[in-house]
């Protein structure tokens, strides 16, 4: 027994789990620094939750590591996925609204477990030798990642919805699933983009009667604040006060930190409230991060994001079985979709889109489940090495 | 377990994603680097821009000297009881925290029992246009509140005492008209500087303050508060410190002034004090006057509405301003202007008690006529007739050209705010105005200082200067110059003819009818004047004495006109003797007041 378990330590990834720690620490740290300045006792206390929610994520990452995720996700990973569509179908409908958009049931937000349930299911759904990968597989994909997706999408909650795009092709590419149709896809995806892209900027660029602008964004099938967020991202000058505000606001964040920053504790942007509170310790918590620590912090967060992310694949490239393979791949992709997409929005480059930065916004229900995947991915590192036949 | 075999998927695929990432986070990396590096100094102005706001802070105004170093317009502290609302600032709207304000305002006026001089509305507008200033709620406060206030029990956060400085004139009303006032306004801002705040400046308004303003304010400092997003003060930054203006030193005497202005006390009139060599004004007064302390720290509508509605006009600088008939002191003018013109000095004319032209009779004050009579004897005598004479006989071109040149009909150019000119009439400017051709008795009327004629007492005062000095006009300054003082004019008056001039003014006043000027111990040369003017269809007489001493190096030239006098010599002589005593003092004196004695004998004008 012991022998074993010291077995297992010694097949962590070290690399994997130091990152992240690191990760969190300077989420805790950071987070501290964006709710100083609120006048709420409770929510000044707001890395204190950040920090417990660490200390709970790390209960689970060690017991997740220790179990076997080929059972964890063979077994359990179907039924994580019905749970978690469950818990979506029920936000509707007893769920409590927040800043305009319905998203939380009993406190925690079941579109971040269903993130994770989607990427179990896709593990142990390709990773079954008795199934195709034809044509038939992929659409099984489009339903089974459709129905969780729309009900996200309906919270309203685009980001959320969006990041599983690139997740769910990652790991329709690496199993090796329709390759015309998922390239097709992507290219259809990019197309799309760009053309929603386009009508938006033809409708606010060029000297067009009003109907037919309204007919133009009409055509781009998205809800106003989205339009707003794509032509503040397009145009960038236009509405500094109103929605291109927080955009504004946290390049200034960003960029006047510098190259060392100003200091922790000494960030003036969300000290003076011109970044809301209400978005630096989640959304925008990045700006308050660049702009006390300069150039010299954000720089320290990528390199330990690339260890993180670089050190994930390693642990899918030795793995010696599908399941475990596809599941890395899925949660790096995952994660590494909402570090650019976060990082990209807060400097400006990517529209503004309600995603978290993993382990350093403050976020409980999506703090959990990202520590919650990782034990999964450092449970890879620990059992994906043996071969299937040794069992 | 068979279900899950080998594995089918590619471990170069997995690389290829290794390299995506790597290759995604160096892309962040270098838009990082654009942002944080290549435009940190843009956007960190960008911030400063946003987040930062000027306050431009007055510099102490200087102060006002007289000639012997009297303060006159000094600085004192003034308490004010001041709201920093940031400290009361209440969350969601902003009507939120204009109402806190409001009923800590109430609560305070309770505390300290004043009544409140804050309304709602300037409250809310404080919140709203500058909030990050401080917000007095009571201003100038007396020791007894301020004592009040520190022994307040509650706690009242967000008030403090706030100083500020504040006007004050120590002489009191004394030479309200040459110093003028202050008001307290928005400042100019300092060239290539936007102010978004300011304290109020405090601005000349009238007089030497408003004159020397530039002089007398100084160089405004900067503070910087750093305001948050909603606008409230987060932090001050002192900036560049504020520069004190400099002091103006006067050439006002005040013993001179304080004589002058106790002797109009209770008439309505002017009286001006130069030093005949050099053009410096030793006093300047106009009566009634107003105290300029009325005005600090704002003038209330009360007071303004005393000083506006009453009749005698308390705030109209007579001295400068005025326009008033000469009268016979300005038969000195048309003496000398004859002497230059080929009369001889000797010529005699016969007055019968009335100058008679066409149909055109100009009575002399003797009705009895004056007999026989010389220049000299003429200017002590005063007679019209004589001087109705001369003017006729030499015609009015060379009486203008004498009387421009001593710097009647324009303003003198003395450094206050306004200045009028009075009237020198000509040919050309009656044609104009009145539609009438210039006749004969106009020359005869300005030839003894009435008809269209008017002067400001200053060019009185300055006139009577030049006939003190010899004949140089110097402009009338206020202020102390270093180097020669500025001339105007050199007059260019054969000797023989200012001497019999000057001889004839010695006379008035030893003999005359300016003998109640007489100062003990120095020798006075004066002229007496009484013109009759129409005051809306009342006969008024504006009653002048002109007068310069000593006789042989005169150092003070004086003019007092008083309005509705009994005559110059009856009314105003004595008050040109008090002001030359407050100069030269007055030896003990000898006997019998040979000036009192004589008084009931003092007729004429």
């Amino acid at each position: 027994m012991l022998k074993s378990l010291l077995d297992r330590f010694q097949r962590l990834n070290p690399l994997l789990f130091a990152c992240m720690a690191g990760l969190i620490v300077i989420g805790v740290a950071f987070v501290y620094s964006a709710c100083s300045v609120r006048e709420d006792p409770e929510l000044r206390m707001l890395y204190m939750r950040h920090a417990e929610v660490g200390v709970a994520g790390l209960a689970a990452y060690l017991l997740l590591a220790w179990l076997d995720y080929r059972t964890v996700i063979r077994r359990w990973g179907g039924l994580v996925y019905l749970f978690c569509l469950v818990l979506l179908v029920l936000v509707p409908l007893v769920g409590e609204a927040r800043m305009g958009a319905q998203r939380w049931l009993f406190g925690i937000q079941p579109s971040e477990p269903a993130k994770l349930g989607v990427v179990m299911l896709l593990a142990w759904l390709y990773s079954r030798r008795d199934v195709k990968r034809g044509a038939v597989m992929f659409f099984l994909t489009v339903v089974a990642v459709g129905v969780p997706a729309v009900l996200i999408l309906m919270q309203p909650d685009l980001g959320t919805a969006m990041v599983l795009v690139p997740t769910v092709f990652a790991m329709l590419f690496t199993a090796r699933v329709a390759p015309r149709i998922v390239w097709s896809c992507v290219l259809a995806g990019i197309a799309a983009a760009a053309l929603v892209l386009s009508l938006i900027y033809t409708a606010e660029r060029a000297e067009l009667p009003r109907e037919r602008r309204e007919q133009l964004i009409a055509m781009t099938q998205l809800k106003p604040h989205q339009v707003r967020r794509l032509q503040v991202f397009l145009f960038p000058d236009k509405d500094l006060h109103g929605s291109g505000y927080n955009r504004r606001q946290s390049e200034i964040a960003v960029g006047s930190g510098g190259v060392w920053g100003k200091g922790y504790l000494k960030g003036e942007q969300y000290m003076l409230g011109y970044l809301p509170p209400s978005v630096s310790s989640n959304d925008f918590i990045f700006a308050v991060l660049a702009e006390e620590a300069g150039f010299a912090g954000s720089l320290t967060v990528l390199l330990l994001f690339l260890g993180l992310l670089v050190s994930g694949l390693w642990v899918a490239f030795r793995c010696q079985d599908d399941t475990g393979r596809l599941f890395c791949v899925g949660i790096i992709t995952l994660t590494f979709s909402h570090m650019f997409i976060n990082i990209a929005m807060t400097i400006g480059i990517m529209p503004i889109t309600g995603l978290p930065l993993p382990f350093i916004s403050y976020g409980r229900t999506f703090m959990l489940t990202m520590m919650a995947a990782f034990g999964m991915v450092q449970s890879v590192s620990i059992y994906g090495r043996e071969s299937e036949t040794r069992f | 377990m068979e279900s899950y075999g080998q594995k089918l998927t590619d471990s170069w695929r997995i690389a290829l994603f290794a390299l995506l990432i790597a290759a995604g986070i160096v892309f962040l990396a270098v838009s990082l680097h654009r942002v944080q590096v290549e435009r940190f100094s843009v956007l960190a102005l960008d911030q400063l821009r946003q987040s930062v706001r000027r306050v431009q802070v007055p510099g102490p105004r200087g102060r006002i000297f007289d000639r012997n170093g009297v303060c006159l317009a000094d600085n004192r502290a003034s308490y004010c009881i001041a709201y920093y609302v940031e400290e009361l600032r209440k969350r969601g709207r902003w009507i939120n925290t204009i109402r806190a304000v409001d009923a800590d305002v109430d609560r305070l006026a309770a505390e300290l029992g004043i009544p409140r001089q804050l309304s709602f509305t300037a409250i809310s507008n404080h919140v709203l246009q500058s909030l990050p200033m401080p917000l007095l709620a009571w201003r100038d406060v007396d020791q007894e509140t301020l004592a009040r206030w520190a022994e307040t029990v509650e706690p009242f956060p967000g008030v403090d005492v706030f100083v500020q400085p504040e006007r004050i004139y120590p002489q009191g009303a004394l030479a309200a008209h040459v110093l003028g006032y202050v008001g307290r306004d928005r400042p100019l801002p300092l060239p290539g500087q936007k102010i978004h705040f300011y304290l109020p400046e405090m601005i000349g308004k009238q007089g030497i303050e408003r004159q020397y303003n530039p002089t007398l304010t100084g160089t405004s400092g900067g503070r910087l508060i750093r305001v948050d997003a909603r606008g409230y003060k987060h932090a001050v930054w002192e900036g560049e410190p504020s520069v004190a203006g400099a002091d103006v030193h006067l050439t006002l005497d005040i013993e001179v002034q304080r004589a002058l202005e106790k002797v109009l006390r209770g008439w309505r009139g002017a009286g001006v004090v130069l030093d005949p060599r050099n053009g410096e004004v030793l006093a300047l007064t106009s009566s009634p006057t107003f105290n300029p302390n009325d005005f600090v720290p704002v003038l209330t509508p009360g007071v303004w509405k005393r000083l506006n509605d009453d009749p005698a006009l308390p705030l109209f600088n007579r001295a400068v301003l005025g326009r008033y008939a000469p009268g016979s002191t300005f038969k000195p003018v048309t003496a000398i202007a004859a002497l230059r013109h080929g009369i001889s000095p000797d010529m005699t004319y016969v007055c019968g008690g009335a100058f008679e032209l066409g149909t055109m009779r100009l009575r002399c004050w003797n009705t009895y006529g004056h007999g026989e009579i010389a220049l000299r004897k003429a200017i002590e005598q005063s007679c019209n007739a004589f001087f109705c004479h001369l003017g006729h006989t030499i015609g009015y071109a060379p009486v203008y050209e004498e009387a421009r040149r001593l710097g009647l009909g324009t303003p003198t150019g003395i450094d206050l705010p306004s200045e009028g000119g009075g009237l020198l009439p000509t040919g050309a400017w009656k044609e104009k105005q009145m539609r009438d051709a210039w006749r004969p008795g106009d020359t005869c009327q300005i030839s003894i200082g009435q008809g269209l004629l008017l002067t400001t007492p200053l060019q009185m005062a300055l006139l009577t200067s030049v006939f003190a000095n010899g004949g140089t006009v110097y402009r009338p300054h206020l202020v102390r110059r270093a180097g020669l003082p500025e001339t105007l004019n050199m007059m260019d008056w054969p000797p023989a003819a200012i001497t019999l001039v000057r001889d004839g003014m010695h006379d008035v006043a030893e003999l005359g009818t300016g003998r109640r000027a007489r100062v003990r111990g120095t020798a006075v040369a004066a002229k007496t004047g009484t013109a009759e003017v129409d005051v809306g269809g009342v006969r008024r007489k504006n009653t002048w004495v002109t007068a310069f001493a000593p006789f042989e190096q005169p150092t003070v030239a004086v003019a007092i006109m008083v309005e509705n006098g009994e005559s110059g010599g009856l009314t105003v002589a004595p008050m040109v003797h008090d002001v030359l005593a407050s100069v030269f003092g007055e030896t003990p004196r000898e006997g019998d007041d040979t000036a009192d004695t004589a008084a009931p004998e003092v007729r004429g004008d």
